[in-house]
């Protein structure tokens, strides 16, 4: 079982859709997946197509069970929701009593192929402390200077966990919105490709459809499978990037 | 000495690095002036509709020499005169006017069931002759 956690500080860069398309397509793929939005916003639910619940702060400050409060949204996908309650875990719980906690024990034995974080846009205590149980770090990030700004935020934390002791096993920076068009997205998109090399992903296409589909409560696997930015951009008669290609990466990961 | 035959790793993902090129490639051609840029324009439209029309066959050296010495006969292009061999054929196999029973021969192939043995083709003989 591996942890993957989806971060970066910087808000609004798709790291909820990104979250949930791959965790549904991980699902659909025969995968035991569970989904945990750590995100007071609680859009995980929404974009699944149920009512947002206080399922993480249960879990952590009540003492509930995981088996107790997980949502089967799909076959194969579990949700550990979340919502404005999230906030409140900061206040009543420091770090060491989180890291110690039962909660992340929680996550780390649950019998699933793979467990998904939903990170919140912060870097507080409950997140770096799920930082430190994941395997693995996927960075969503637009192609402009603030959440590029994000994107080292994070990797300055990953650093500092590194630089204490605790082993990732990797992370991996997936660019969404993409507009090839723009130049601002070809500069950011060279620049972090010279910075970071093969741990730089292809890109998810700005697509329409990703905005759309949670308004129906659907993922895109649902809501159109068929979309630029599940196939990724055509070039040169080739696709490249999409969530499809990402999916793929993912698997790889899991069976490493 | 350091051996010449040592190979770069490449570290960046390979798609990730022909986005990169293609994006390159617009940027600059978006400095270029005016007219420069619709010449390019036309000529990645001529090159994508072209993509369209091709495909890739094996044929016997003796077909493709013969068609190339036509092409240079009449000064007609050689695509043109193998799209109407082509047309003409398939017009003809469609009335029922081409038999390729008689050319049958089976294929060990896991991928087809048959060949066509072409020395056995009237016209074939006749270009070999």
């Amino acid at each position: 079982m591996k942890i993957i956690s989806f971060a970066n500080q910087k808000g609004g860069v798709g790291k909820t859709t990104t979250a949930v398309t791959l965790a549904h397509g991980l699902a659909l793929s025969g995968r035991r997946v569970l989904l945990v939005d750590m995100d007071p916003q609680g859009h995980v639910a929404l974009s699944l197509g149920f009512e947002k619940t206080p399922g993480l702060y249960e879990l952590i400050c009540e003492k509930k069970t995981l088996q107790s409060l997980v949502v089967s949204a799909r076959d194969n996908l579990d949700v550990l929701p979340g919502d404005k309650h999230t906030e409140a875990v900061k206040r009543e719980i420091n770090f060491s009593t989180l890291k110690n906690s039962t909660f992340l024990e929680s996550i780390s034995s649950a019998e699933y192929d793979a467990v998904l974080l939903d990170m919140a846009p912060s870097l507080d205590a409950l997140h770096a402390a799920c930082l430190i149980v994941s395997n693995w770090v996927i960075i969503p990030t637009r192609m402009d200077s603030l959440s590029v700004d994000g994107v080292q935020e994070v990797i300055k934390t990953l650093g500092g966990f590194s630089r204490r002791g605790h082993v990732f096993e990797g992370y991996a920076l997936l660019p969404t919105f993409f507009d090839r068009s723009t130049r601002e997205t070809y500069l950011q998109f060279r620049d972090l490709a010279t910075a970071f090399g093969g741990r730089m992903w292809p890109p998810i296409p700005q697509d329409t459809r990703v905005r759309e589909a949670p308004a129906f409560g659907r993922t895109l696997w649902e809501y159109s499978p068929n979309s630029v930015s599940m196939r990724g951009l055509l070039e040169n008669q080739k696709r490249v990037g999409g969530y499809r290609q990402i999916l793929q990466k993912l698997m790889e990961i899991l069976d490493d | 000495m350091t051996k010449k035959n040592l190979t770069r790793r490449v570290s960046i993902d390979p798609d990730v690095v022909g986005l990169l090129e293609v994006m390159e490639r617009r940027q600059i051609e978006s400095q270029l002036p005016r007219r420069e840029r619709e010449k390019k324009s036309r000529e990645r439209a001529k090159i994508s509709a072209r993509r369209e029309r091709r495909a890739t066959y094996d044929l016997p050296p003796l077909v493709r020499n013969k068609m190339m010495e036509l092409s240079g006969q009449l000064s007609i292009p050689a695509s043109q005169l193998v799209a109407l061999a082509l047309t003409r054929f398939l017009s003809d196999y469609d009335s029922g006017k081409i038999d390729l029973s008689i050319y049958k021969q089976p294929s060990r192939s896991p991928r087809y069931d048959w060949n066509l043995e072409l020395s056995r083709v009237d016209e074939f003989k006749k270009i070999i002759k």
